[in-house]
Protein backbone atom coordinates (compact mmCIF):
# COMPACT_ATOMS: atom_id res chain seq x y z
CA UNK A 1 0.00 0.00 0.00
CA UNK A 2 2.23 2.46 1.13
CA UNK A 3 4.94 1.72 -1.64
CA UNK A 4 2.46 3.30 -4.17
CA UNK A 5 1.65 6.24 -1.86
CA UNK A 6 3.96 8.82 -3.81
CA UNK A 7 2.36 11.78 -3.77
CA UNK A 8 3.18 14.12 -0.72
CA UNK A 9 -0.44 14.61 0.69
CA UNK A 10 0.22 17.82 2.42
CA UNK A 11 1.14 18.16 6.15
CA UNK A 12 -2.35 18.80 7.76
CA UNK A 13 -4.04 17.58 4.82
CA UNK A 14 -5.68 14.74 7.15
CA UNK A 15 -7.02 17.05 9.83
CA UNK A 16 -8.13 19.36 6.91
CA UNK A 17 -10.62 16.92 5.63
CA UNK A 18 -11.64 15.54 9.18
CA UNK A 19 -12.14 19.05 9.62
CA UNK A 20 -14.36 20.12 6.82
CA UNK A 21 -15.95 16.47 6.72
CA UNK A 22 -17.13 17.66 10.41
CA UNK A 23 -18.28 20.65 9.37
CA UNK A 24 -20.18 19.34 6.31
CA UNK A 25 -21.51 16.79 8.47
CA UNK A 26 -22.89 19.30 10.37
CA UNK A 27 -24.35 21.36 7.52
CA UNK A 28 -26.26 18.31 5.88
CA UNK A 29 -27.51 17.46 9.01
CA UNK A 30 -28.97 20.84 9.45
CA UNK A 31 -30.06 20.88 5.41
CA UNK A 32 -31.72 17.18 5.51
CA UNK A 33 -34.01 18.94 8.48
CA UNK A 34 -34.72 21.89 6.66
CA UNK A 35 -35.38 19.97 3.61
CA UNK A 36 -37.56 17.81 5.70
CA UNK A 37 -39.73 20.83 6.92
CA UNK A 38 -39.54 22.28 3.63
CA UNK A 39 -40.88 18.96 2.31
CA UNK A 40 -44.28 19.52 4.03
CA UNK A 41 -44.78 22.96 2.20
CA UNK A 42 -43.11 22.46 -1.00
CA UNK A 43 -43.96 20.02 -3.51
CA UNK A 44 -40.14 19.20 -5.05
CA UNK A 45 -39.65 17.64 -8.39
CA UNK A 46 -38.11 14.32 -8.58
CA UNK A 47 -34.04 14.72 -8.89
CA UNK A 48 -32.28 13.97 -12.26
CA UNK A 49 -29.53 12.28 -12.78
CA UNK A 50 -26.32 14.28 -13.88
CA UNK A 51 -25.73 13.76 -17.38
CA UNK A 52 -23.01 16.23 -18.29
CA UNK A 53 -20.45 14.23 -19.48
CA UNK A 54 -22.84 11.43 -20.62
CA UNK A 55 -23.68 11.71 -23.63
CA UNK A 56 -23.40 8.30 -25.57
CA UNK A 57 -21.86 9.64 -28.79
CA UNK B 1 17.34 -8.41 -23.08
CA UNK B 2 16.29 -4.80 -22.03
CA UNK B 3 15.29 -3.43 -25.88
CA UNK B 4 15.26 0.14 -26.51
CA UNK B 5 12.27 2.03 -25.68
CA UNK B 6 11.52 5.67 -25.22
CA UNK B 7 10.08 6.24 -21.73
CA UNK B 8 8.02 8.84 -22.39
CA UNK B 9 10.19 12.23 -19.92
CA UNK B 10 7.20 13.18 -18.06
CA UNK B 11 6.48 9.85 -17.05
CA UNK B 12 9.40 8.61 -13.75
CA UNK B 13 7.10 9.79 -10.68
CA UNK B 14 4.58 6.79 -10.15
CA UNK B 15 6.08 3.57 -9.65
CA UNK B 16 3.07 1.84 -10.46
CA UNK B 17 4.02 2.04 -14.54
CA UNK B 18 5.55 4.64 -17.44
CA UNK B 19 3.95 5.60 -20.57
CA UNK B 20 6.85 4.89 -23.76
CA UNK B 21 6.85 5.13 -27.33
CA UNK B 22 7.82 2.26 -29.78
CA UNK B 23 7.96 3.08 -33.20
CA UNK B 24 5.29 5.74 -33.45
CA UNK B 25 3.08 3.99 -31.14
CA UNK B 26 2.50 5.08 -27.40
CA UNK B 27 2.21 2.43 -24.94
CA UNK B 28 1.40 2.07 -21.24
CA UNK B 29 3.76 -0.48 -18.98
CA UNK B 30 1.60 -1.73 -15.89
CA UNK B 31 3.88 -2.66 -12.94
CA UNK B 32 2.98 -6.18 -10.99
CA UNK B 33 3.56 -3.31 -8.48
CA UNK B 34 -0.04 -2.46 -9.60
CA UNK B 35 -1.81 -5.32 -10.48
CA UNK B 36 -4.22 -5.80 -7.44
CA UNK B 37 -5.68 -1.85 -8.28
CA UNK B 38 -5.43 -2.88 -12.17
CA UNK B 39 -7.50 -6.30 -11.10
CA UNK B 40 -10.04 -4.13 -9.28
CA UNK B 41 -10.17 -0.93 -11.99
CA UNK B 42 -11.71 -3.96 -14.52
CA UNK B 43 -13.09 -6.22 -12.14
CA UNK B 44 -15.04 -3.79 -10.35
CA UNK B 45 -16.72 -2.47 -13.74
CA UNK B 46 -15.18 1.21 -12.54
CA UNK B 47 -13.28 1.13 -15.81
CA UNK B 48 -16.06 0.07 -17.83
CA UNK B 49 -18.44 2.42 -16.17
CA UNK B 50 -16.07 5.60 -16.64
CA UNK B 51 -15.54 4.68 -20.54
CA UNK B 52 -19.38 4.74 -21.33
CA UNK B 53 -19.94 7.96 -19.38
CA UNK B 54 -16.57 9.61 -21.91
CA UNK B 55 -14.43 9.99 -18.50
CA UNK B 56 -11.66 7.78 -19.38
CA UNK B 57 -9.41 7.79 -22.37
CA UNK B 58 -10.08 4.42 -24.11
CA UNK B 59 -7.44 1.63 -24.26
CA UNK B 60 -6.68 -1.93 -25.10
CA UNK B 61 -4.30 -4.66 -23.71
CA UNK B 62 -1.58 -6.34 -25.39
CA UNK B 63 0.47 -9.37 -24.55
CA UNK B 64 3.67 -7.21 -26.03
CA UNK B 65 6.37 -6.81 -22.82
CA UNK B 66 8.67 -4.32 -25.27
CA UNK B 67 10.27 -3.25 -22.22
CA UNK B 68 11.83 -6.75 -21.04
CA UNK B 69 11.70 -6.02 -17.34
CA UNK B 70 10.78 -8.50 -14.65
CA UNK B 71 7.90 -6.29 -12.85
CA UNK B 72 6.59 -6.54 -16.21
CA UNK B 73 2.04 -7.03 -15.93
CA UNK B 74 0.65 -5.54 -18.62
CA UNK B 75 1.05 -3.47 -21.45
CA UNK B 76 -1.73 -0.97 -22.10
CA UNK B 77 -1.93 0.59 -26.02
CA UNK B 78 -4.26 3.82 -24.97
CA UNK B 79 -6.38 5.90 -27.84
CA UNK B 80 -3.51 7.78 -29.35
CA UNK B 81 -3.62 11.26 -29.02
CA UNK B 82 -2.61 13.45 -32.17
CA UNK B 83 -2.11 16.83 -29.73
CA UNK B 84 -1.41 17.54 -25.99
CA UNK B 85 -2.06 20.50 -24.56
CA UNK B 86 -1.44 21.85 -20.99
CA UNK B 87 -3.24 23.97 -18.07
CA UNK B 88 -1.32 26.85 -18.84
CA UNK B 89 -3.10 26.80 -22.46
CA UNK B 90 -6.66 26.54 -21.22
CA UNK B 91 -9.28 29.40 -20.37
CA UNK B 92 -11.07 29.36 -17.10
CA UNK B 93 -14.07 27.14 -18.73
CA UNK B 94 -11.79 24.70 -20.03
CA UNK B 95 -10.07 24.12 -16.43
CA UNK B 96 -13.71 24.18 -14.41
CA UNK B 97 -14.96 21.63 -17.28
CA UNK B 98 -11.08 19.46 -16.07
CA UNK B 99 -11.58 19.37 -12.63
CA UNK B 100 -15.36 18.66 -12.88
CA UNK B 101 -14.85 15.49 -14.62
CA UNK B 102 -12.17 14.83 -12.31
CA UNK B 103 -14.34 14.56 -9.83
CA UNK B 104 -17.40 12.96 -11.30
CA UNK B 105 -14.42 10.42 -11.88
CA UNK B 106 -13.39 10.42 -8.24
CA UNK B 107 -17.09 9.80 -7.37
CA UNK B 108 -17.69 7.00 -9.12
CA UNK B 109 -14.39 5.53 -8.24
CA UNK B 110 -15.21 5.33 -5.00
CA UNK B 111 -18.72 3.82 -5.67
CA UNK B 112 -16.65 0.77 -6.84
CA UNK B 113 -14.29 1.27 -3.79
CA UNK B 114 -11.46 2.78 -5.52
CA UNK B 115 -10.45 6.37 -5.36
CA UNK B 116 -7.94 9.00 -7.47
CA UNK B 117 -4.51 8.74 -6.05
CA UNK B 118 -3.32 11.72 -8.04
CA UNK B 119 -5.60 14.97 -9.11
CA UNK B 120 -3.56 17.00 -11.81
CA UNK B 121 -4.31 19.32 -14.49
CA UNK B 122 -2.02 16.79 -16.26
CA UNK B 123 -4.16 13.89 -16.20
CA UNK B 124 -6.68 15.34 -18.05
CA UNK B 125 -7.02 15.91 -21.94
CA UNK B 126 -10.13 17.26 -24.05
CA UNK B 127 -10.39 14.45 -26.29
CA UNK B 128 -13.34 13.94 -29.13
CA UNK B 129 -15.10 17.06 -27.39
CA UNK B 130 -14.98 15.55 -23.72
CA UNK B 131 -12.44 16.07 -20.90
CA UNK B 132 -11.34 12.52 -20.39
CA UNK B 133 -8.74 10.88 -17.54
CA UNK B 134 -5.85 9.62 -19.97
CA UNK B 135 -3.79 7.99 -16.62
CA UNK B 136 -5.11 4.93 -16.25
CA UNK B 137 -2.90 3.96 -13.07
CA UNK B 138 -4.35 7.04 -10.99
CA UNK B 139 -6.43 4.80 -9.69
CA UNK B 140 -5.61 2.76 -6.23
CA UNK B 141 -8.34 0.42 -3.71
CA UNK B 142 -9.97 2.94 -1.22
CA UNK B 143 -9.21 1.95 2.38
CA UNK B 144 -11.92 3.00 4.89
CA UNK B 145 -11.06 5.46 7.22
CA UNK B 146 -8.40 7.14 5.31
CA UNK B 147 -8.46 10.56 3.94
CA UNK B 148 -8.75 11.76 0.34
CA UNK B 149 -4.45 11.57 -0.72
CA UNK B 150 -4.67 13.56 -3.76
CA UNK B 151 -7.37 16.48 -1.81
CA UNK B 152 -4.73 18.75 -1.51
CA UNK B 153 -3.39 18.32 -5.56
CA UNK B 154 -6.77 19.00 -6.26
CA UNK B 155 -7.38 22.17 -4.44
CA UNK B 156 -3.71 23.67 -6.10
CA UNK B 157 -4.45 22.37 -9.29
CA UNK B 158 -7.62 23.15 -9.74
CA UNK B 159 -10.09 24.83 -7.05
CA UNK B 160 -7.09 28.10 -6.19
CA UNK B 161 -6.81 28.58 -9.84
CA UNK B 162 -10.64 28.79 -10.75
CA UNK B 163 -11.12 30.57 -7.41
CA UNK B 164 -8.42 33.37 -8.24
CA UNK B 165 -9.41 33.74 -11.71
CA UNK B 166 -13.67 34.19 -10.38
CA UNK B 167 -12.87 36.38 -7.40
CA UNK B 168 -9.72 38.31 -8.22
CA UNK B 169 -10.00 38.71 -11.89
CA UNK B 170 -6.98 36.43 -12.81
CA UNK B 171 -6.30 34.37 -15.81
CA UNK B 172 -6.07 30.83 -15.25
CA UNK B 173 -3.86 29.81 -17.70
CA UNK B 174 -1.41 32.46 -16.05
CA UNK B 175 -1.15 31.07 -13.05
CA UNK B 176 -0.60 27.61 -13.69
CA UNK B 177 2.28 29.07 -15.63
CA UNK B 178 3.57 30.80 -12.82
CA UNK B 179 2.22 27.57 -10.68
CA UNK B 180 2.58 24.39 -12.90
CA UNK B 181 2.28 22.06 -10.19
CA UNK B 182 -1.14 24.16 -8.74
CA UNK B 183 -1.12 27.46 -6.92
CA UNK B 184 -0.74 26.67 -2.91
CA UNK B 185 -3.58 27.54 -0.42
CA UNK B 186 -1.50 29.77 1.17
CA UNK B 187 -0.87 32.05 -1.81
CA UNK B 188 -4.39 31.83 -2.54
CA UNK B 189 -5.91 32.53 0.63
CA UNK B 190 -3.44 36.34 0.25
CA UNK B 191 -4.90 37.01 -2.94
CA UNK B 192 -8.77 36.05 -2.58
CA UNK B 193 -10.80 39.22 -1.65
CA UNK B 194 -11.73 39.24 2.19
CA UNK B 195 -14.91 38.61 1.84
CA UNK B 196 -14.28 35.56 0.58
CA UNK B 197 -13.52 34.51 4.32
CA UNK B 198 -17.33 34.52 4.44
CA UNK B 199 -18.26 31.80 2.60
CA UNK B 200 -17.92 28.59 4.38
CA UNK B 201 -16.89 26.47 1.73
CA UNK B 202 -14.25 28.92 0.46
CA UNK B 203 -13.01 29.35 4.46
CA UNK B 204 -12.72 25.65 4.55
CA UNK B 205 -10.53 24.38 1.27
CA UNK B 206 -8.49 27.41 0.89
CA UNK B 207 -8.29 29.76 4.26
CA UNK B 208 -8.73 27.00 6.40
CA UNK B 209 -6.53 24.57 4.92
CA UNK B 210 -3.80 27.84 4.25
CA UNK B 211 -3.77 28.32 8.39
CA UNK B 212 -3.16 24.71 9.18
CA UNK B 213 -0.23 24.23 6.51
CA UNK B 214 1.41 27.10 7.91
CA UNK B 215 1.55 25.16 11.45
CA UNK B 216 4.69 23.34 12.00
CA UNK B 217 4.19 19.35 11.93
CA UNK B 218 4.45 18.80 15.50
CA UNK B 219 1.32 21.20 16.50
CA UNK B 220 -1.18 19.26 14.11
CA UNK B 221 -2.65 17.14 16.66
CA UNK B 222 -4.81 14.34 15.10
CA UNK B 223 -8.06 14.12 16.35
CA UNK B 224 -8.41 10.33 16.28
CA UNK B 225 -11.79 10.33 14.14
CA UNK B 226 -11.56 8.49 10.72
CA UNK B 227 -12.90 9.68 7.81
CA UNK B 228 -16.14 7.46 6.36
CA UNK B 229 -16.39 7.03 2.64
CA UNK B 230 -20.07 9.33 3.32
CA UNK B 231 -17.70 12.00 4.38
CA UNK B 232 -15.10 11.96 1.24
CA UNK B 233 -18.23 12.00 -0.82
CA UNK B 234 -19.44 14.93 0.99
CA UNK B 235 -16.17 16.87 0.45
CA UNK B 236 -16.00 16.08 -3.18
CA UNK B 237 -19.95 17.15 -3.42
CA UNK B 238 -18.67 20.30 -1.68
CA UNK B 239 -16.10 21.01 -4.09
CA UNK B 240 -17.89 20.25 -7.21
CA UNK B 241 -21.38 22.24 -6.25
CA UNK B 242 -18.57 25.24 -5.26
CA UNK B 243 -16.34 24.39 -8.83
CA UNK B 244 -20.17 24.45 -10.80
CA UNK B 245 -21.11 27.88 -9.42
CA UNK B 246 -18.16 29.54 -10.20
CA UNK B 247 -18.42 32.22 -13.12
CA UNK B 248 -16.03 34.53 -15.02
CA UNK B 249 -16.59 38.27 -14.09
CA UNK B 250 -18.33 39.70 -16.92
CA UNK B 251 -15.92 41.73 -19.12
CA UNK B 252 -15.17 43.31 -22.54
CA UNK B 253 -11.82 42.63 -23.51
CA UNK B 254 -9.95 44.52 -26.36
CA UNK B 255 -10.39 41.01 -28.41
CA UNK B 256 -13.64 39.99 -27.56
CA UNK B 257 -15.83 42.31 -29.32
CA UNK B 258 -13.49 42.40 -32.41
CA UNK B 259 -15.45 41.48 -34.91
CA UNK B 260 -18.87 43.21 -33.22
CA UNK B 261 -17.73 46.65 -32.90
CA UNK B 262 -14.78 46.33 -35.27
CA UNK B 263 -14.41 49.71 -37.37
CA UNK B 264 -13.92 47.13 -40.62
CA UNK B 265 -17.00 46.35 -42.32
CA UNK B 266 -19.30 43.88 -42.35
CA UNK B 267 -18.74 43.14 -46.19
CA UNK B 268 -14.86 42.68 -45.34
CA UNK B 269 -15.84 40.22 -42.82
CA UNK B 270 -18.25 38.36 -45.30
CA UNK B 271 -15.91 38.68 -48.46
CA UNK B 272 -13.16 37.31 -45.90
CA UNK B 273 -14.89 34.73 -45.33
CA UNK B 274 -16.04 33.28 -48.56
CA UNK B 275 -11.91 33.78 -50.13
CA UNK B 276 -10.91 31.69 -46.71
CA UNK B 277 -13.54 29.18 -47.46
CA UNK B 278 -12.79 28.82 -50.73
CA UNK B 279 -8.69 28.33 -50.27
CA UNK B 280 -9.20 25.95 -47.87
CA UNK B 281 -11.63 24.00 -50.27
CA UNK B 282 -8.76 23.61 -52.66
CA UNK B 283 -6.06 22.66 -50.28
CA UNK B 284 -5.61 18.89 -49.17
CA UNK B 285 -4.91 19.21 -45.16
CA UNK B 286 -5.36 16.88 -41.47
CA UNK B 287 -4.04 19.48 -39.88
CA UNK B 288 -4.73 23.28 -39.25
CA UNK B 289 -3.07 25.72 -36.96
CA UNK B 290 -5.10 28.99 -36.65
CA UNK B 291 -3.00 31.25 -34.92
CA UNK B 292 -4.79 34.97 -33.43
CA UNK B 293 -8.10 32.98 -33.68
CA UNK B 294 -10.03 35.52 -31.77
CA UNK B 295 -13.17 33.79 -31.42
CA UNK B 296 -12.81 31.04 -33.78
CA UNK B 297 -14.62 32.22 -36.95
CA UNK B 298 -12.09 31.10 -39.45
CA UNK B 299 -11.29 27.72 -37.48
CA UNK B 300 -14.66 27.01 -37.97
CA UNK B 301 -14.27 27.45 -41.89
CA UNK B 302 -12.23 23.91 -41.64
CA UNK B 303 -13.08 20.74 -42.37
CA UNK B 304 -14.95 18.83 -39.38
CA UNK B 305 -12.35 15.90 -40.15
CA UNK B 306 -8.97 17.99 -40.07
CA UNK B 307 -7.19 18.71 -36.72
CA UNK B 308 -7.65 22.12 -35.93
CA UNK B 309 -5.81 24.26 -32.87
CA UNK B 310 -6.94 27.73 -33.06
CA UNK B 311 -4.94 29.94 -30.76
CA UNK B 312 -5.50 33.74 -29.49
CA UNK B 313 -3.45 35.70 -25.99
CA UNK B 314 -7.08 36.43 -25.34
CA UNK B 315 -8.14 33.75 -22.62
CA UNK B 316 -11.40 35.09 -22.86
CA UNK B 317 -12.07 34.90 -26.77
CA UNK B 318 -10.80 31.39 -26.15
CA UNK B 319 -13.08 30.97 -23.27
CA UNK B 320 -16.02 31.88 -25.57
CA UNK B 321 -14.68 29.92 -28.48
CA UNK B 322 -14.55 26.62 -25.85
CA UNK B 323 -18.26 27.44 -24.61
CA UNK B 324 -19.26 27.38 -28.50
CA UNK B 325 -17.76 24.61 -29.73
CA UNK B 326 -19.12 22.30 -26.60
CA UNK B 327 -22.46 24.06 -27.70
CA UNK B 328 -22.54 23.03 -31.63
CA UNK B 329 -20.12 19.99 -30.32
CA UNK B 330 -17.96 20.53 -32.98
CA UNK B 331 -14.97 18.03 -31.70
CA UNK B 332 -12.08 18.54 -33.91
CA UNK B 333 -11.06 21.90 -32.60
CA UNK B 334 -8.60 22.80 -29.91
CA UNK B 335 -9.22 26.26 -28.40
CA UNK B 336 -5.78 27.49 -26.09
CA UNK B 337 -4.57 30.37 -25.11
CA UNK B 338 -1.50 31.35 -26.51
CA UNK B 339 0.54 34.38 -26.37
CA UNK B 340 2.62 34.09 -29.77
CA UNK B 341 5.00 36.57 -28.29
CA UNK B 342 5.84 34.39 -25.02
CA UNK B 343 4.31 30.67 -26.24
CA UNK B 344 4.32 27.87 -23.58
CA UNK B 345 7.82 26.90 -22.49
CA UNK B 346 9.37 23.48 -22.13
CA UNK B 347 9.50 22.90 -18.25
CA UNK B 348 10.07 20.65 -15.71
CA UNK B 349 12.79 18.42 -14.92
CA UNK B 350 15.50 19.04 -16.86
CA UNK B 351 13.24 21.00 -19.31
CA UNK B 352 11.94 17.62 -20.65
CA UNK B 353 8.67 17.32 -19.04
CA UNK B 354 6.55 19.48 -20.74
CA UNK B 355 7.50 19.95 -24.30
CA UNK B 356 7.54 23.33 -25.50
CA UNK B 357 4.22 24.69 -27.85
CA UNK B 358 5.88 24.50 -31.11
CA UNK B 359 7.88 21.39 -30.21
CA UNK B 360 4.77 19.60 -29.92
CA UNK B 361 2.75 21.48 -33.08
CA UNK B 362 3.44 21.13 -36.52
CA UNK B 363 0.05 22.05 -39.46
CA UNK B 364 -0.34 21.31 -42.97
CA UNK B 365 -2.07 24.25 -43.08
CA UNK B 366 -1.32 27.28 -41.04
CA UNK B 367 -4.31 30.44 -40.74
CA UNK B 368 -2.77 34.15 -40.02
CA UNK B 369 -5.40 36.45 -40.48
CA UNK B 370 -5.95 39.88 -38.96
CA UNK B 371 -2.26 39.16 -37.58
CA UNK B 372 1.14 40.38 -38.77
CA UNK B 373 0.62 43.60 -38.31
CA UNK B 374 0.22 43.14 -33.90
CA UNK B 375 3.78 41.27 -34.56
CA UNK B 376 5.68 43.13 -36.93
CA UNK B 377 4.24 47.04 -35.25
CA UNK B 378 3.24 46.56 -32.27
CA UNK B 379 6.16 43.47 -30.92
CA UNK B 380 8.88 44.98 -33.86
CA UNK B 381 9.02 41.69 -35.39
CA UNK B 382 10.82 41.85 -38.48
CA UNK B 383 9.06 40.69 -41.80
CA UNK B 384 12.34 38.66 -42.22
CA UNK B 385 11.28 36.59 -38.89
CA UNK B 386 8.04 35.99 -39.41
CA UNK B 387 8.75 34.29 -42.92
CA UNK B 388 11.51 32.55 -41.24
CA UNK B 389 8.90 31.46 -38.58
CA UNK B 390 5.84 30.79 -40.12
CA UNK B 391 8.03 28.53 -42.90
CA UNK B 392 9.06 26.42 -39.86
CA UNK B 393 5.46 25.58 -38.57
CA UNK B 394 3.47 24.82 -42.00
CA UNK B 395 3.53 23.76 -45.17
CA UNK B 396 0.84 25.81 -46.60
CA UNK B 397 0.07 29.55 -45.54
CA UNK B 398 -2.78 31.78 -45.29
CA UNK B 399 -1.46 34.70 -44.55
CA UNK B 400 -3.37 38.30 -44.87
CA UNK B 401 -1.87 41.68 -44.94
CA UNK B 402 -2.79 44.76 -43.93
CA UNK B 403 -1.34 47.73 -44.85
CA UNK B 404 -0.25 50.76 -43.26
CA UNK B 405 -3.22 52.91 -44.59
CA UNK B 406 -5.86 50.68 -42.87
CA UNK B 407 -7.40 52.03 -40.06
CA UNK B 408 -5.81 49.66 -37.42
CA UNK B 409 -2.66 50.25 -38.81
CA UNK B 410 -3.09 54.13 -38.17
CA UNK B 411 -4.62 53.77 -34.66
CA UNK B 412 -1.55 51.52 -33.69
CA UNK B 413 0.69 53.80 -35.26
CA UNK B 414 -0.85 56.94 -33.80
CA UNK B 415 0.71 57.42 -30.26
CA UNK B 416 4.32 55.55 -31.57
CA UNK B 417 6.91 56.83 -33.85
CA UNK B 418 6.60 54.92 -37.25
CA UNK B 419 9.54 53.19 -37.53
CA UNK B 420 8.74 50.68 -39.61
CA UNK B 421 9.68 51.88 -43.34
CA UNK B 422 9.79 48.07 -44.48
CA UNK B 423 6.30 47.21 -43.82
CA UNK B 424 4.90 47.23 -46.50
CA UNK B 425 3.15 44.92 -49.29
CA UNK B 426 6.58 44.75 -51.65
CA UNK B 427 8.53 44.10 -48.99
CA UNK B 428 6.53 41.49 -47.36
CA UNK B 429 6.25 39.27 -50.29
CA UNK B 430 10.05 40.12 -50.80
CA UNK B 431 11.06 38.78 -47.50
CA UNK B 432 8.21 35.57 -47.64
CA UNK B 433 9.98 34.35 -51.03
CA UNK B 434 12.97 33.26 -49.51
CA UNK B 435 11.06 30.80 -47.65
CA UNK B 436 7.77 30.11 -49.84
CA UNK B 437 6.24 30.23 -53.41
CA UNK B 438 3.49 32.61 -53.35
CA UNK B 439 0.10 30.49 -55.07
CA UNK B 440 -2.56 33.39 -54.73
CA UNK B 441 -2.98 36.93 -53.97
CA UNK B 442 -6.93 38.85 -53.36
CA UNK B 443 -6.99 42.18 -52.10
CA UNK B 444 -10.17 41.31 -49.66
CA UNK B 445 -13.50 43.34 -51.22
CA UNK B 446 -14.51 46.26 -48.41
CA UNK B 447 -10.75 46.78 -47.48
CA UNK B 448 -6.89 47.23 -48.32
CA UNK B 449 -5.73 44.28 -47.32
CA UNK B 450 -4.44 41.45 -49.15
CA UNK B 451 -4.76 37.48 -48.61
CA UNK B 452 -1.73 35.62 -49.90
CA UNK B 453 -1.94 31.73 -50.23
CA UNK B 454 1.67 30.54 -50.24
CA UNK B 455 3.15 27.11 -50.26
CA UNK B 456 6.50 26.16 -48.99
CA UNK B 457 9.67 26.10 -50.85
Amino acid sequence: MMQLLYLDPGSGSYLVQVIIAAVLGVIFYFKSGWNWIKSFFVKTPPKKEEEENESAD
Amino acid sequence: MNQLINHHPASFRDPAGFIYEQNGTVYRFVSTAYASHYSLLMDSGLAAELLKKNLLLPFTESTDNHTGRADWYKTLIPQQLPFFSYAWEWSFSQLKDAALATLAVCKLALQKGMILKDATHTNMQWVDGKWKLIDTLSFEKYTAGESWVAYRQFCECFLNPLLLAAYSGLEVNKLLLSYPDGVPASVTSKLLPFKTKFNAVVYLHVHLQAKLAAKPAGEKKNSGKQLSQKNIEQILESLRSCIESLQLPQKTTTWNNYYNETILSETYLSEKKNLVSSILANQSYNSVLDLGANEGEFSLLCREDAQVIATDFDSACIDSLYKRLKKEKRKNIQPLVLDLTYPSPAMGWVNNERKAFFERTKADVCLALALIHHLAIAKNISLQQLASFFASICNTLIIEFVPKEDLKVQSMLHWRKDIFEEYTLEQFEKSFADFFILEQKTVVNGSQRSMLLYRKK
